[in-house]
């Protein structure tokens, strides 16, 4: 077993592991954090990607010893007591999901996306989407949703007037 | 070169099963604070027909969708449902909600005529309020009205409906019969670009109009129609189960059974056709299955619009595709050797 240390959500948190634990089942069964799922578990459907350190990672992918030091971010760490992420904001508005299962997923990938660049283009929100599968919805209104939350959160930062009223 | 094509492909669809009945069964109860509570067995898979199931109920007692709790999916709790099957359950679940709710606004309107002195026929359910027709200053909330329904005359504004669609069983010998108590109907528009040189095939924009009766929800009617052409452009182009000589699945993960992602996916213009069955709720019938039924037949037509060429295996990749293409170019070529002496160039 290893002991690492790492900040899941904003906690700091000291884990004991087994070598080939992955970041995933680390969250799930050690953290209780069943918000990342568990898919294909080879990296294909996306379904379990979380922030690691900004960026965008297949959890099932990553060992848990790899995340020792690092900084992660699950669904479970966007929403605030008072109101939930402008993702998920919009996610709701637009009718962006439907059975759900790659929702976690598709809406961290938006998030790396929309931290790191928040005025995308279409082209671009495709692009980073392209690693979550969703058998569901056609991708349309995933795709609108991510644009509306863009448009919120510039807004946020512009000014806090002008992003109450766009609520 | 990239060529580009159009195709288009229409479609009609049963709405319900036949052969054997079809029944789905709801309970409405209207409670003394004005709300309401579903009982429907169907479950909920993502289609939204738990909300239109609501949106139902809240319509027929005059309510808003919020007031009603739908209860779902337990069949300890709840009446039996045929099932999230054959694009049935607005149509079919819908209307055993709607009676259901219906058979709780009698009991509810018996109540509030003795109030109001006016005759059952003669009220309506609006506005959390039932109320005299065509005079809405003559109204009670519709809470006070289930109070006294229950505490004062002692009959809940419990009502239980089903819904079974009449159909006509088909004659063994003319095949004449009516196997479905109502169809859907839709069109769609594939324009696509075919690379003849590789065979690929990239799918610009699919154009969709649907006939789902009235819609109970546009906006989930448009995510069912958006992700049936998703399943329909895998159908066309990607998904294929591959086996062994030993009938063995070679392909059973995602890494190489391909489906669309969001960069396969073309801009989809939705388009919900005006239209209204006196036989669905609210006019409504049904969207599921029929949104991926034209997509492929859409596509190909696209294709053969494009390069010429008829496929007719699915999926169309970019090998059958290549490999009609040159057929055609060999057929041609060795039509035209055999008028000309001359060499033609491919």
């Amino acid at each position: 077993m290893s002991e690492i240390t790492l900040v899941v959500n904003g906690e700091q948190r000291a884990l004991s592991v087994a070598a080939e634990t992955t970041l995933l089942e680390l969250l799930r069964a050690q953290c209780n954090l069943t918000g990342a799922k568990l898919g294909c578990d080879v990296g294909d459907c996306g379904a379990c990607t979380v922030i690691v350190d900004g960026e965008a990672v297949n959890a099932c992918l990553m060992l848990a010893v790899q995340a020792d030091g690092r900084n992660v971010v699950t669904i479970e760490g966007l929403a605030g007591r008072a109101r939930l992420h402008p993702l998920q904001e919009a996610f709701e508005a637009c009718g962006s999901l439907q059975c759900g299962f790659c929702g976690p997923g598709m809406i961290l990938s938006a998030k790396a996306l929309l931290d790191a660049a928040p005025d995308p283009s279409a082209a671009e929100i495709r692009d980073a989407l392209a690693g979550n599968l969703c058998r569901c919805t056609g991708y349309t209104k995933l795709i609108e949703a991510v644009q509306a939350a863009g448009e919120t959160i510039r807004a946020a930062a512009t000014g806090p007037r002008r992003a109450a009223g766009q609520e | 070169m990239k060529r580009r094509g159009r195709g288009i492909a229409c479609m009609w669809y049963p709405i319900g099963f036949t052969v054997s009945a079809n029944p789905s069964a709801a309970v409405v109860m209207v409670t003394e604070d004005g709300t309401a509570t579903l009982l429907t067995g169907t479950v909920e898979t993502g289609q939204g027909a738990l909300t239109v199931l609501g949106q139902i109920a809240a319509e027929a007692l005059g309510v808003a969708t919020d007031d009603v709790h739908v209860v779902s999916g337990d069949t300890d709790a709840t009446p039996m449902d045929t099932g999230a099957i054959a694009s049935r359950t607005t149509y079919v679940t819908g209307n055993a909600v709607r009676l259901a709710a219906h058979e709780a606004l009698s009991i509810l309107f018996d109540t509030a005529a003795d109030m109001l002195g006016v005759r059952p026929e003669q009220l309506e359910a609006r506005d959390r309020k039932i109320q005299v027709k065509d005079f809405a200053q003559r109204s009670l909330p519709i809470g006070e009205v289930a109070q006294r329904s229950q505490v004062v005359l002692g009959r809940p504004a419990v009502g239980a409906a089903s819904y079974n669609p009449p159909t006509v069983p088909m004659d063994a010998q003319t095949g004449q019969g009516k196997p479905f108590n109502t169809y859907v109907y839709a069109t769609q528009i594939a324009e696509v670009e075919v690379d003849d040189e590789t065979g690929e095939v990239e799918i610009l924009r699919v154009v969709a109009a649907h006939d789902c009766g009235t819609p109970i929800n546009p906006m989930l009617v448009e995510g069912q129609v958006q992700g049936g052409i998703a399943m329909g452009i895998g159908f066309a182009l990607q998904e294929e189960i591959l086996f062994d000589d030993a009938g063995r699945q070679i392909n059973p993960n995602l890494t190489n059974y391909i489906m669309p992602t969001s960069l396969d996916m073309p801009e989809v213009q939705v388009d919900i056709v005006d239209s209204y069955d006196p036989t669905g709720p609210f006019g409504a019938k049904g969207v599921g299955e029929p949104t991926l039924v034209p997509t492929a037949a859409a596509i190909l037509n696209a294709i053969h619009d494009a390069v010429g060429v008829r496929i007719t295996a699915l999926p169309a990749t970019a090998e059958r595709v290549l490999a009609a293409i040159k057929a055609k170019r060999t057929g041609a070529s060795a039509r035209l050797s055999a008028v000309s002496a001359d060499t033609i160039a491919p």
